[in-house]
């Protein structure tokens, strides 16, 4: 196209960027000082010239563009002075409180508002003395405090010239200028922005004497260089790149030329830059036509005002951003959480498996010492399914040792233990997926009143439910009759069983071993066939659970003398390392290649893996600072385990379990157990007159 | 600089690293963005200690990162909230086609020092050109495009989210305890700054000219 020919002046329209910043800011204004007053705020934009040739430069918001939210004044407009890659623009934000609000502002009439202003600035010659007020601009927004969401729409009034300026010869600076222009040009643009006081003023004159020494003059200096007849051009900070157009400052400034200086021929200068420095082959000048009516000369009525900015995809429409994977604090707690395990996982341990942890369900039956000790540690693997199922309310006495309850869940009679510690565990990390199950467990020796028979099925056959729904089980109550109906459910449910036991100083944490009639389970040699062994005959004994050892059923425990009889009194340091010694062994067994049927490991086991051993039990004592990792296989007349029990239990269901618990003896009579004390009794034992020959210890 | 045996530096020397780093970066590397050194402190009220602050540049193109027209929010539809009375057509402006509404990619790139550490540490964000803040699942695909497998699989290179020390927002960041182990090994110029910024920089694709290297 012929450069000659004149052509309608394309404006590029300013391109809006607002830094993360800004958001923050007005997120901390609105919840500090502003609440729901929708006053109008003065801001501040920022907006250099182009630098580079195939980007255009944008309108930018930062967090300095708002009032410091200390600063009094905070709707007095203020000046911030900008440098030279910032030339600070005035501004205004309306902020709604709602969406509806966002949507049904009128937005012609504030983009009118804001056009007058600048009109005015046109006419009273505020120009001259602070030309950035050409490019007044609005933005309205709605910011959602609790999605961290924000809505958003700019709007950059310009004055309409109508009919529209027209343009030609519009060429790179460096074919207009001549060689002597360009150089003392170039020389004074660079002082231009070099010299604070006017690096940031976004529009200027350009006037060339005849002896071609081009310098570079403020606005308030036209009359003057008019009087000297010097050819002038009229310069601007121009943020497009674009070779044929240029950017959207033009609009207003050739608004102000026409009405101001009354020129209707008006040769144009674009400033863009390199590198710092002005680039006159990505600089333009041209010759724009304005048509001058009476109108635009005297008249006092705005014109036609145009300039919201159209949204990503085109449209006039808001813009919408969302903040919440960096403002909301959920988020950043998850991302938090995961740290250190991804952290120990890339320096340690590369084999840790984080996605079958965090999927992992995990059912605590007790939510006291043990409990409240486990579910800590299980949350900090990264575990994030636990239930925790227990029927009791927290009491004073409770806080003390029982890590996720304070004073205030003892307070009004207590609150139930499984909620107040699901609250807890939901403080420390919100992702958790923690639920409560206020619930009794049904026990043996404590026999049922026909009235309550069927809450305690109801009890059974949720704790059924529980444990099938589960894939760790931990027993974390403190009187072993408790510890027997889970076990038995667990067994026949073949899932990973970790008991937890304290005595006053002494404790024990062991794994139960796989169910009697899992799969591979030979029923005939009471062994399994594991899927992957040391062994070659690929049998390995089945692992005990908690009551293998016991020659006596579990009944009620006032006169019996075990392990975790009135563990009320335990030394508090007891808890803590029983309960950590149960998560970790719970870990190694999610990692072992044979998970429920990994057989005892011992220290100088061949097999190791890169968590290290797994044993089968551990018993520790605080009195000699001092831990033994243990075995103990499954004994074919266990009450809770064994495939006598199971198979009943499998045949007759809760019947069994309910006649369990009624009749002290009946476990004992079905395992053999009788047959085996009798046998025992029938031994003449000259030193055991009056005592029960049968008052076998743990 | 004298070479620390153990792969660490001090704060003064941090600073007079980042100095000579970003004049060789502006006399071997004039096309790519420039680093500025920020002055910033960390205890309020106290003037601010021209030595204390950070490297950074901002608005970096990334070598290879693929300008692709992503699927904008459906959010946007919703909000389609139209100046209904402004029927005025405007034949003076622009209207830009589809090649310039494509969401350009961008970092800021800062290199702080660590006091705990003893070495720098880069924190990076990205955005879209319009502000919107970069996932760390796109920042990755932006970096595997760039990355040699060495760096991939590394032990050397892991990217957490953490609080940027200075501005107080989260930010990416390299994790800085393999970085003492490695500069022990890498040390390979007089600069620790571009010793360090050979390997990192590998990680966003932007490569030392080879007369800084000398």
């Amino acid at each position: 196209m012929d450069p000659g020919q004149r052509s309608i002046l394309q404006f590029a329209p300013f391109q809006s960027v607002v830094d993360e910043g800004f958001w923050h800011r007005l997120s901390s204004l609105k919840l500090n000082r502003l609440g729901i007053d929708e006053t109008p705020i003065s801001i501040t934009g920022f907006y250099a010239p182009c630098s580079h040739n195939m980007v255009s430069n944008r309108f930018t918001l930062v967090a300095d563009s708002l009032p410091d939210e200390s600063s009094k004044e905070a709707f007095l407009p203020e000046i911030k002075r900008g440098n030279r890659s910032r030339c600070p623009v005035p501004g205004i934000l309306y902020n709604t409180n709602t969406l509806e609000g966002f949507q049904s502002l009128d937005k012609q009439k504030l983009m009118k508002i804001e056009a007058k202003k600048i009109f005015d600035d046109i006419c009273s010659g505020k120009v001259e003395e602070d030309p950035s007020v050409l490019l007044r601009f609005l933005l309205i927004s709605f910011v959602d405090l609790k999605k961290w969401t924000f809505h958003y729409w700019f709007a950059f009034p310009a004055l309409v010239l109508d009919p529209p300026a027209t343009v030609s010869n519009l060429m790179p600076a460096s074919e207009w200028f001549s060689k002597e222009e360009l150089e003392s040009l170039k020389d004074s643009c660079k002082n231009w922005r070099a010299t604070s006081s006017t690096t940031d003023i976004p529009f200027f004159l350009v006037s060339i004497p005849s002896n071609s020494s081009a310098t570079i003059r403020h606005l308030s200096a036209f009359d003057e260089c008019l009087r000297d007849g010097h050819q002038l051009l009229f310069g601007f900070y121009d943020h497009c790149h674009l070779p044929k157009n240029s950017g959207w400052p033009l609009r207003n400034f050739l608004w102000f030329i026409a009405r101001r200086c009354k020129l209707q021929k008006i040769i144009f200068f674009c400033y863009r830059e390199k590198h710092g420095f002005a680039d006159m082959e990505l600089s333009l000048v041209g010759e724009a036509s304005v048509s001058i009516s009476q109108d635009l000369l005297k008249h006092q009525d705005l014109p036609n005002i145009v300039g919201w900015e159209l949204n990503n995809r085109g449209k006039k429409a808001a813009r919408f951003i969302s903040l919440a994977e960096t403002m909301d604090p959920t988020r950043l707690a998850i991302a938090a959480a995961d740290l250190n395990l991804k952290l120990m996982r890339w320096r340690q341990l590369p084999s840790l498996d984080l996605n079958t942890l965090s999927s992992t369900k995990c059912l605590l039956i007790g939510a006291g010492t043990l409990g409240c000790q486990v579910a800590r540690t299980l949350m900090a693997w990264g575990v994030h399914n636990i239930t925790l199922v227990d029927s009791g309310k927290v009491s004073m006495s409770n806080p003390l040792r029982q890590s996720l309850y304070t004073l205030d869940d003892c307070l009004n009679g207590g609150e139930y233990k499984a909620t107040a510690a699901v609250k807890s565990l939901t403080r420390i990390y919100p992702a958790v997926r923690a639920e409560p199950v206020i619930m009794a467990v049904p026990m043996p020796g404590h026999p049922v009143p026909s009235t309550e028979e069927s809450t305690v099925l109801e009890d059974c056959r949720k704790l059924q439910d529980l444990i099938s729904s589960h894939d760790v089980v931990f027993l974390l109550t403190d009187t072993r009759e408790s510890r027997w109906l889970p076990s038995l459910l667990c067994a026949d449910a073949n899932k990973i069983t970790i008991t937890a036991a304290l005595g006053f100083d002494s404790f024990l944490v062991m794994r139960h071993g796989a169910g009697p009639l899992s799969n591979t389970y030979d029923i005939e040699t009471n062994t399994l066939n594991c899927a992957s062994t040391e062994r070659d005959s690929g049998r390995v004994q089945r692992l005990g659970c908690y009551f293998c050892n016991d020659v006596v059923a579990p009944i009620d425990s006032t006169s019996n003398r075990t392990l975790d009889q009135q563990c009320t009194v335990t030394r508090p340091g007891l808890a803590p390392i029983a309960s950590s010694l149960a998560v970790e062994l719970v870990v190694g067994i999610l990692h072992h290649p044979s998970g429920i049927f990994a057989g005892a490991e011992f220290c100088n086991s061949n097999e190791q893996q890169p968590l290290g051993i797994l044993p089968h039990q551990i018993r520790g004592s605080i009195s000699q600072f001092s831990q033994m990792n243990l075995v103990g296989h499954a004994s074919n007349t266990c009450t809770a385990c064994s495939s006598v029990v199971v198979s009943q239990y499998r045949n007759r269901g809760l019947d069994f379990v309910v006649e369990a618990i009624n009749h002290p003896t009946y476990l004992e009579d079905i395992t053999g157990l009788t047959d085996l004390i009798n046998s025992a009794n029938s031994f003449d034992l000259d030193w055991a007159d009056d005592d029960q020959a049968a008052d076998i210890e743990d | 600089m004298a070479a620390r045996g153990d792969g660490t530096l001090s704060s003064t020397e941090f600073y007079l690293a980042a100095s000579a780093f970003s004049d060789q970066w502006r006399k071997f590397n004039a096309s790519s963005s420039q680093w500025k050194w920020v002055p910033c402190h960390r205890r309020p009220l106290t003037s601010i200690n021209q030595e204390e602050g950070y490297l950074s540049s901002e608005n970096v193109v990334l070598p290879t990162s693929i300008e692709e027209v992503r699927c904008e929010d459906d959010v946007g539809e919703n909000d389609e909230c139209s100046c209904s009375e402004d029927c005025f057509i405007d034949d003076a402006v622009l209207i830009q086609n589809g090649d310039s509404m494509r969401r350009q990619r961008l970092y800021d790139l800062h290199i702080v020092y660590s006091a705990s550490y003893m070495v720098p540490v880069l924190f990076f964000r990205g955005y879209y050109s319009d502000g919107q803040p970069l996932l760390l699942d796109d920042i990755r695909k932006d970096l595997s495009a760039n990355m040699t497998e060495l760096l991939t699989e590394s032990q050397w290179t892991f990217i957490t989210q953490e609080e940027h020390p200075l501005l107080n927002r989260p930010w990416f960041t390299l994790h800085p305890c393999g970085t003492s182990d490695w500069m022990k090994l890498l040390r390979s110029h007089d600069n620790y700054l571009t010793s360090w910024f050979s390997l990192v920089g590998q990680v966003f694709g932007l490569k030392l000219p080879l007369e800084m290297l000398k």
